[in-house]
This record gives structure tokens, C-alpha cells and sequence, in this order.
């Protein structure tokens, strides 16, 4: 069962059509709410008329931002819809309810806002310039979570600082050093599904909240603690969502649909992003300015690291802050150095506000980390694979946060190195003239990642059994399209010794009879979900095993659970049938013993710790991935356009439990990277208003636009995880925008330093100068 | 979702048409003809587009015309990209054709539709420009008929009421020697950064844009420098790029400096080929 590629429980579901996804359940009755969102980036609300808009038909409640409390998970900044200012683009200004979308749409439409612009902050290297205007004037007073350290009177809403061994003994042991500065804007997360909520609060003061989310449990906590509202009154549901990415994690429209349907009276009302709010006034994937210095021996192997990361969080720091901190935690990327400085801050702009985004600050600062390492290659004449070899983090090492690392709790990178380097043939050619104008080039990056949850973050399952001896699998684990809960029923499968076919998956989240699980993030669903399950079972078969000895008569330790049957481990054909002890066994004249079998598992994180102020040490997260990837390209020396000609990633993942969904996540992961590297990013004008909220001119990667894609996995078991698995939904993107970088900078000769990797950007850096218009 | 209500109408002739239109704008009804529905669809719902009554031409049998007349290719203004392109009976025009948006947006949107639309690129008129194509326009006068450079200047100049009907364009440019290359910021998909399109005809080569300007254009100054072959092929491109219609697009596909490079390589590369031929 373990290894095999099963087909996802929800695979029919989805490609018939008859999947249902959270804004399939709206019912007639229910009401409609539209978004108005600002046209500025900064500007003070000067007036709201919302006259002409509440005398359209149907039109039931217009709501505004007064009196609302602050919300964000890491410090309490945003309100859920502006108040007296607006911060970016897109921003929720008014939120109006009506029988229909067509009337909430047309009563939108006539909500007259007055403004009074206010200078814009583009970029966090302007946030931070001495008299750049203060975002948030309040910053000093707003509510913040343990481990936040925002810097009032600045743009700063958080600092993590890495202060780890000597930087005057790593810069005196270096023979070689280079800087390099990196850069690229906000983007987007492109889910299939746009961001949508349903919320309703019954006559008997139940929160009922349908969304589509990763955190569904997040949702119940944060609508208790904004709004004074009994956790235990708030439930969410959640179906299958279709896309994620990181976008889903934040709180932002299930707080607007509760308001709004409160100022109904409680009646339900749907909150469905179009595509435009999707990209814009939801949260984005996060843009990054960095300077990362590294110094190393003639030989190549590292001795000091300096590294800023200016992370753009945009108008909110949310969960911004979290993804500065990530940053921090793996700076170095996946590589041994003994002194390192990093100062990885969550800047604020007035960009459309950020969230995590697949990969979690690794894909933005391996970006920087990789590019920096091909130019200390570059300088040391070194083999770039060579440079990451001898650098390769291993057992025995620790991590910025310096934790030490095991045989456990890392993966092996030189393997995986090794591999790649066979792989893509990396011994014959790394830059090869085809023609007098086309140029073929290979680019190469290390990743890793670990986790940032929060130190308590626990996953709970329940199984059920049926009359017929199969189980119904309850986790919190959301079905995102990563195949996670496949994967559960398969754990479950091989722990049962059962026909995988007999494990009904419950598919839909309902935070009142699901148990918890923290967050569908961070690669952490196999992981934690699958412990959960691990235990269920186990209290399962001992419960199996509780009946049956009496049934059989014979020790408990004397009895083995699997194909249907509790038997004796010595004499299988002593047994008594699964199916006819799960619901209680009834003897022949009636009497009957036991009952339904239910089976109870979690599991909670260990020995996580917070991060220390001044030094970073800590422990984030259980256990570090690693992989080697690498891009193949061919370049046009004229005319400065690429192809993609491959991409392959070799990845440590522990143990392959599906193999089939594991390299689909690892594909659609490359794929992401590429899309995001390539063509991906907002385009702003002066006012830092997004001139492209749009798929016409957002434009991810499209079917026929990929490259050749191969994927390996190498094995090292952790081994305190399901079957020895590592996290891997993340990864495949980690390392693609610098390896692509990386090959086109070597063939077009030229440092490329920024994203999206346009054909435009090349021929600007080749002509060495800034464009202009005629 | 469009954020208005109109009424929509199908007329079944040309006359019915007209005569909706004018009844519908007596009525004091912002009218517009409706093919694909494309722009209506997409723009409407961003308050581009408003109107409160659409006229669907697709169902006028003329406007679905695919068909040889004597020596001319007519082809109905309501006909789809992708028909068009898989009938395949004018090779240049189902090339510029095909570049345009995706298969299953072109599936949707017509030919006259591309050519009438606001969306500036309006690909589909670079051939017609080049083969000197008619255009058969309905207006309530009547149907006349018109050379597309009379009435095509940065787009079509169609009085209130008058909608397109045919394209007319004569066989013989049909089997002429031709190029046309879409340019995009990134690789397939997207507007264009510069479309050309050409045609050689006499050993004269005539040439139309698109994404260059904020309108598509054929110039006979730009042709004269091109075709002048006293000189060699950079220096004629370099005169050609300087007698360029203004503004030159600088936007978020690309700026104005940068697309004049491309389209430079993309002179180089259609007029190298079509005097080779």
C-alpha cells in the first residue's frame, strides 16, 4: 500500500464535475455581498455617500469601517474594512448586501468615496528611507502576538535577527567575497477557485461559516477572539477547495461575510471574489528586496553569510510576519556556514498586502541565495555543483537558528546533488553555442525547508467504524488538491491490513465534528495528520483486540488485526470477523459486549520553540526537505527570448508513500516556480495602483508552455514521521526561479537579478541601462 | 457577472437589423451589435461597456458567408476565428488569425468582431489591409461597398447603425507569398509586443502592424523605405522605424524603446525570408 500510486478518493468526483466546492452550496435565500475596494494605494477617506446605492431595490445593508476591531494574526493592524484610510490598491472600503449579486453589484457601483490622496510607498527600500510616510502612525499601539517585534514610527511591523557565531572571524577566514542585491514585486497565487465565504447566524446564536480556506480552524478562533463571539458557537465548513497555494490561509473574507450578515440579522449571505478582488484586495504572494553577502576560502567553502531580506508585506503584516520570520530561519538556504547575520524584515508598503505563498519565503530567498552562490562560483572559477557540495548542510551541522542537525531531522543533499548532477549531465556541458545565435545553458539550486508553524500546532483524527468492518477516516486536514487525504487512507490501509477500497475518506472539514487540524500549510499534512492516524488506529486495533480476546477467548497479546479479522498470531484460522465485533459483539442468546469502535489520534508538535530576540535560536520547525534542481535552456543571443527546454528536481522526500501524487506535486510545484520566475508579478504605475488585476494581462504559465519535466526522489527516512515521509508539497517551487536565473545568466552573459525573467529585463541588463519611452 | 440588464436581439436579415437598430435607438436605447460577445461579456462586467439592448448578427446569413464569388474570397463579419482558420482558405489571415487570445476565446470571437472591437490590437485587419480587401457595410441606406483603407484609420469609422457585414478580397492575393509573426512579452500566450504582417506582391513587399501603436496601420512611407532596395536591408529598416506612425505603445507588455527592438528582428527576419522567395 505504501509506494503505491492509489488513485485520490476524490479523483471521480473531480473530473465528472460533480465535486463541490464551497460557492456550489449557496441556497436560494441566500443573500449577495459585493466588495467596494479603493482606487488608491494611499489616500485618506475624506467621505462615504452611500445615498444613491442604498435606494437601489433589494439592497439590505451597506456596511463601512467604524467601530470595527482590529484584526491580523501576528499584530492587530487592518481593519476588516478601512477606516479613515485606505493602504493599497484594492483595499474592502465598503461592503454592500442586497437579495441579488446583480443589485449588490449595482448598488457598488453608486457608493461615492472622496479621497484625499497621501504619497505612496513602493518598495521597502523607500519604506525604510529617512521621511518616508508612516503607513501605520499607530504602530506602537497596536495588539501583537509573542515573538513580534513591530518598530513604531517606522515601516517596520517586524524584525528576526540570526546571530549566529563570529562575523569578524567568518570575514577574516574569507579569502572571497561577493554581494549581490536581488529583487522582485508582489504577485499572485492564481487559484483555479477564487476566495469566497458563506456566513449565517442562526436564531440560537450559532456562527455558521462555509469557506473556502486552509484554516478553517483559524477561522473559529479568530471570529471568537475579534468579536467577543463563544468559539464553540462559531463552525466552519469547508468542502474541497480548489487551488491554494498559500492564499487561502489568511482570515479576510469570512470576516466580512459574519459582519455583513449580522448587520441582516443573521441571515445568510455569500461573499464571492471575482477574479479581479481575487488578485488584488485578497491577499498576494509577497515580493522581496534583498543584499546577501557571502564569504568564503580559495577552496570554496563558506565561512560568513550577511544577509538582509526587506520582505514587502504590503499594507497588513498578517501573516506577512510569519513569512519575514520563515526567511529567517532558513537564510543561509541549505548550506553549512558557522557565521552568519541576517536581518530579515516584514516592510510595510502600499502594495496589496501578503501571505504565504507554496514554499514559504524559500522560493524568494533562494532566489537571492542561489544567485549570490553562481556568483561567488562565477569569482572562485569554481564548478557551481562543486560550490554547493562542498558547502552541502549535513548531520552534525547546525542551522542559522542552530539547531543541530541528524540523521533524522535533514534529508541528504549530497545525494541528491550527486544525482542531479548525473541526471542533467552536468559533466559534458554547462553552456554550449548551438549556433552563431542560439546558446543552450544549464542553471542549478540547492533548496530546503522546514516548517514555521506555531510551537503547539497539533492535528487530531477520529475513526469510525461501520457495520460491514470498514472506517470512516475524519481528519481536519483540508482536501487543497494536494491528495493528502488519499495519502491518510493509505497510512491507514497498511497499519489496518486493509483493502484500501474499505476506508471512506470524509472529504468535508465541519470544525464541530472534525478534529483539529492547525492549519492545511507548510507541508505539514502527511506529517502530523498522519501520526494522528497512526494512533487512532492503534487505539483502534486495541480496542478490536479488547473484544475479540474475549470473544476468542485468549490473551490480547496474543492477537493480531488485519484482512478483515482479529486472529491468533500463531493459528490464523482462530479469528473472529472485523465486521462482526466493530459495532459490539452479541452472542448467541443476545447479550452483547462492546459497541461501535471509534478510534481516537493526535498529535502535537515537539520541542518547537520560539525564536530568542536577539540571536534567533530556536527550534521551528521538525525536520528539514532538501533537493537539487536544476533548468535547461535555450537562449536566442538576438533577440534575447528563451525556451525551457527541461527541469528536474531531485528531492530527499523520506519515503515515497504515493508515488505518482508525489511527483505531480513536485510538477505542479516546478511548474508554479517557473510561472512565477518567467511572467509573474504585478505591474504598478506611480501610485502604486496594480495595472494588471486581470488573467488578460496576469498571466500564469499555460498547458503547452511547459518545459520536459524530471523528477527523482532519494529516501533518507525521518524517523518519527509516517513511514519515514518528509514534507513535499512546497518544494518542487523552491529552487526554480534561481536555477532558471542562473541559466540565463549564463547564457546571455549578464547578471539577472530580478524577476519575472522577461525577455525585456535581459535586453535591458544587456544594454546596461533603465528603458525609457520615445 | 454584467451589471446591467439589456435586450437582446436576433434578427434573421440584414433589413431586420437595421430597422431593430433604429427602433431600439428611438426608443432612446444605447444599442450595440453583438457577434462573439466577447468584449461585451468581459468589459461589461468591468463597467467598460455599457449598453441596453445588443443586436446579434450571427444569425443574418450573410454575416456567416464562407464562400468564393467570381474572383473574390467573401467571407461574413460573424464568422469565428477558429472557422476561419480551420477552413483555411486565406493562409495569411488564418495565420493572424490564429495568434489571437486562446482557442476557446477565438471559437467565440468573430472576425468582424476583432476588426469593430475596442480592444486596439485588432489583429484580423493586418491581412485585409495588405490585400486591399472590401468591406460590405449595412447602414440604412442600404449595403455599400468600400475599400477596408477608406474606412479602416486607426479603426473602423462605421456611422450609428451601420454594422459590417462581409469582408471582399480578391483570390489572386490569396496564394501571394506572405509572412506574419506575433511577438509577445512571454512566449505564447498574451497581446502582442509587435504583430507583423506581410505580403509580396510585384517583388514589393507591404507590410501592417499591430501592438506597435495604439492602432493597427499599413503606411506607405514605412513601404517605400522597406521596398527600397538601394539600400542595405538595416539601413531600410532603420528609415522604416523612423517614419513609424506616433505614440509608440509603452505599457505594461512592454515599452516603447524595447518594442522597437523586436520589431526591428521581426523586419529583419520577414523581409530576409520574402525576398528570398
Amino acid at each position: 500500500m505504501i509506494g503505491n500510486s492509489v488513485i485520490r478518493k476524490e479523483a471521480w468526483d473531480k473530473v465528472t464535475g460533480a465535486a463541490k466546492y464551497t460557492n456550489d452550496y449557496i441556497k436560494a435565500g441566500t443573500l449577495h455581498a459585493k466588495l467596494v475596494t479603493s482606487r488608491y494605494a494611499h489616500a485618506k477617506i475624506k467621505e462615504i455617500d452611500t445615498r444613491a446605492a442604498q435606494t437601489v431595490p433589494g439592497v439590505r445593508a451597506i456596511l463601512t469601517g467604524e467601530g470595527l476591531p482590529l484584526t491580523g494574526e501576528d499584530l492587530r493592524d487592518r481593519p476588516p474594512i478601512a477606516f479613515e484610510k485606505v493602504r493599497y490598491h484594492g483595499e474592502v472600503v465598503a461592503v454592500v448586501v442586497a437579495d441579488t449579486l446583480v443589485q449588490a453589484e449595482k448598488a457598488a457601483n453608486l457608493v461615492r468615496i472622496t479621497y484625499e490622496p497621501l504619497p505612496v510607498v513602493g518598495s521597502p527600500r523607500e519604506a525604510l528611507k529617512e521621511g518616508a510616510p508612516l503607513i501605520h502612525e499607530q504602530l506602537g499601539s497596536y495588539q501583537k502576538g509573542i515573538g513580534t517585534y513591530p518598530e513604531p514610527n517606522t515601516n517596520i511591523a517586524h524584525r528576526t535577527k540570526i546571530r549566529k557565531g563570529n562575523m569578524e572571524k567568518g570575514w577574516a577566514e574569507s579569502d572571497v567575497v561577493v554581494e549581490a542585491n536581488i529583487s522582485f514585486s508582489p504577485s499572485d497565487h492564481a487559484a483555479m477557485e477564487t476566495r469566497c465565504a458563506i456566513a449565517e447566524i442562526r436564531p440560537d446564536g450559532y456562527i455558521m461559516i462555509h469557506a473556502s480556506s486552509q484554516s478553517p480552524f483559524m477561522i473559529k478562533k479568530l471570529i471568537s477572539s475579534y468579536f467577543g463571539e463563544d468559539v464553540g458557537k462559531v463552525i466552519v465548513h469547508t468542502p474541497l477547495v480548489g487551488g491554494a497555494y498559500g492564499g487561502k490561509t489568511p482570515v479576510q473574507l469570512e470576516l466580512l461575510a459574519y459582519l455583513a450578515s449580522k448587520a441582516v440579522g443573521g441571515r445568510k449571505v455569500s461573499i464571492w471574489n471575482t477574479r479581479e478582488d481575487d488578485i488584488i484586495t485578497s491577499p498576494v504572494h509577497i515580493g522581496l528586496e534583498a543584499t546577501v553577502k557571502l564569504g568564503c576560502t580559495n577552496d570554496g567553502y563558506l565561512k560568513a553569510a550577511e544577509i538582509l531580506y526587506l520582505f514587502d508585506g504590503g499594507a497588513y503584516s498578517d501573516k506577512a510576519i510569519d513569512v519575514s520570520r520563515a526567511g529567517a530561519v532558513d537564510c543561509t538556504g541549505p548550506y553549512h556556514i558557522e557565521n552568519v547575520w541576517c536581518d530579515s524584515l516584514c516592510v510595510y508598503t502600499n502594495h496589496p498586502y501578503a501571505c504565504p505563498f507554496r514554499g514559504f519565503g524559500h522560493g524568494e530567498l533562494s532566489f537571492a541565495i542561489e544567485r549570490t552562490m553562481d556568483l561567488l562560483a562565477e569569482k572562485l572559477q569554481m564548478d557551481r555543483l562543486e560550490l554547493r557540495m562542498k558547502n552541502a548542510i549535513r548531520p552534525g551541522h547546525t542551522t542559522p537558528t542552530q539547531v543541530l542537525l541528524n540523521n533524522s531531522n535533514v534529508g541528504n543533499l549530497p545525494k541528491c546533488i550527486k544525482r542531479l548532477r548525473e541526471l542533467i549531465h552536468w559533466d559534458d556541458w554547462q553552456r554550449i553555442e548551438i549556433d552563431a545565435r542560439t546558446v543552450r545553458a544549464k542553471g542549478v539550486s540547492c533548496i530546503w525547508k522546514t516548517s514555521t508553524v506555531d510551537t503547539d500546532a497539533s492535528s487530531g483524527a477520529i475513526l469510525t467504524f461501520n457495520p460491514d468492518g470498514s472506517i470512516n477516516l475524519i481528519s481536519g486536514v483540508v482536501e487543497i488538491g494536494t491528495g493528502t487525504k488519499t495519502i491518510l487512507a493509505q497510512i491507514l490501509a497498511e497499519k489496518m491490513k486493509m483493502d484500501i477500497k474499505d476506508i471512506h475518506v470524509k472529504m468535508e472539514v465541519d470544525t464541530q465534528t472534525t478534529p483539529e487540524h492547525w492549519k492545511t500549510v507548510a507541508s505539514r499534512g502527511t506529517f502530523m495528520a498522519g501520526r494522528a492516524v497512526l494512533e487512532a488506529a492503534d487505539d483502534a486495533i486495541r480496542q478490536l483486540k479488547e473484544i475479540a480476546s474475549i470473544v476468542l477467548r485468549t490473551p490480547i497479546e496474543d492477537l493480531e488485526v488485519g484482512y478483515g479479522k482479529v486472529f491468533l498470531r500463531d493459528d490464523p484460522t482462530i479469528y473472529v470477523d472485523i465486521k462482526d465485533i466493530a459495532y459490539g459483539y452479541k452472542y448467541p442468546n443476545g447479550n452483547a459486549i462492546g459497541g461501535q469502535i471509534i478510534g481516537l489520534g493526535n498529535y502535537i508538535l515537539r520541542h518547537l520553540t520560539y525564536l530568542d530576540k536577539e540571536t534567533g535560536a530556536g527550534k521551528p520547525g521538525p525536520e528539514w526537505t532538501v533537493g537539487a534542481q536544476a533548468v535547461e535552456i535555450e537562449f536566442d543571443k538576438r533577440d534575447y527570448t528563451y525556451k525551457i527546454i527541461r527541469a528536474v528536481s531531485v528531492i530527499d522526500i523520506g519515503k515515497v508513500l504515493n508515488e505518482k501524487a508525489a511527483i505531480g506535486q513536485v510538477i505542479g510545484a516546478m511548474s508554479m516556480g517557473l510561472s512565477w520566475a518567467s511572467r509573474e508579478t504585478f505591474l504598478f504605475d506611480r501610485y502604486e495602483r496594480v495595472l494588471n488585476p486581470q488573467l488578460r494581462t496576469y498571466r500564469p504559465l499555460r498547458f503547452g508552455e511547459h518545459p520536459e519535466y524530471v523528477v527523482e526522489f532519494v529516501e533518507t527516512p525521518q524517523i518519527d514521521a509516517p513511514y519515514g515521509a518528509r514534507g513535499a508539497g512546497e518544494h518542487g517551487l523552491i529552487g526554480m526561479p534561481a536555477a532558471l536565473a542562473n541559466a540565463l545568466s549564463i547564457a546571455a552573459e549578464v547578471p539577472l537579478n530580478e524577476l519575472p525573467l522577461v525577455p525585456e529585463l535581459i535586453w535591458r541588463k544587456k544594454k546596461g541601462e533603465h528603458h525609457g519611452s520615445i | 457577472m454584467v451589471p446591467f440588464d439589456f435586450t437582446y436581439h436576433q434578427p434573421s436579415s440584414i433589413q431586420e437589423a437595421i430597422q431593430l437598430f433604429q427602433t431600439l435607438q428611438q426608443q432612446g436605447k444605447k444599442t450595440m451589435y453583438y457577434a462573439g460577445g466577447t468584449e461585451i461579456i468581459t468589459l461589461s462586467r468591468l463597467n467598460l461597456v455599457f449598453t441596453e439592448a445588443v443586436i446579434d448578427i450571427k444569425g443574418i446569413p450573410e454575416c456567416r458567408t464562407l464562400r468564393f464569388d467570381k474572383n473574390y474570397l467573401v467571407l461574413g463579419a460573424a464568422l469565428s476565428l477558429t472557422t476561419i482558420e480551420e477552413a483555411n482558405v486565406f493562409p495569411l489571415l488564418s495565420k493572424a488569425a490564429s495568434e489571437v487570445a486562446d482557442r476557446t476565446a477565438r471559437n467565440q470571437i468573430t472576425l468582424g468582431g476583432n476588426i469593430c472591437g475596442q480592444i486596439f490590437y485588432r489583429e484580423a485587419v493586418l491581412p485585409l489591409l495588405l490585400t486591399d480587401s472590401d468591406v460590405i457595410i449595412a447602414g440604412k441606406d442600404g449595403l455599400k461597398q468600400l475599400p477596408i483603407q477608406q474606412i479602416f484609420q486607426k479603426q473602423m469609422r462605421l456611422h450609428p447603425g451601420e454594422f459590417l457585414v462581409q469582408i471582399m478580397t480578391e483570390q489572386t492575393y490569396l496564394s501571394l507569398p506572405y509572412r506574419s509573426i506575433k511577438k509577445r512579452k512571454q512566449w505564447e500566450v498574451g497581446y502582442p509586443l509587435v504583430t507583423v504582417a506581410a505580403l509580396k506582391t510585384n517583388e514589393q513587399i507591404r507590410v501592417a502592424f499591430s501592438g506597435v501603436c495604439p492602432f493597427p496601420f499599413r503606411s506607405q512611407t514605412v513601404e517605400e523605405r522597406l521596398n527600397d532596395r538601394q539600400l542595405p536591408l538595416e539601413s531600410r529598416i532603420n528609415e522604416a522605424l523612423h517614419h513609424l506612425p506616433r505614440p509608440i505603445l509603452d505599457d505594461i507588455e512592454g515599452s516603447a524603446e524595447y518594442r522597437l527592438f523586436v520589431l526591428k528582428h521581426t523586419l529583419f527576419d520577414i523581409i530576409t525570408e520574402l525576398e528570398g522567395e
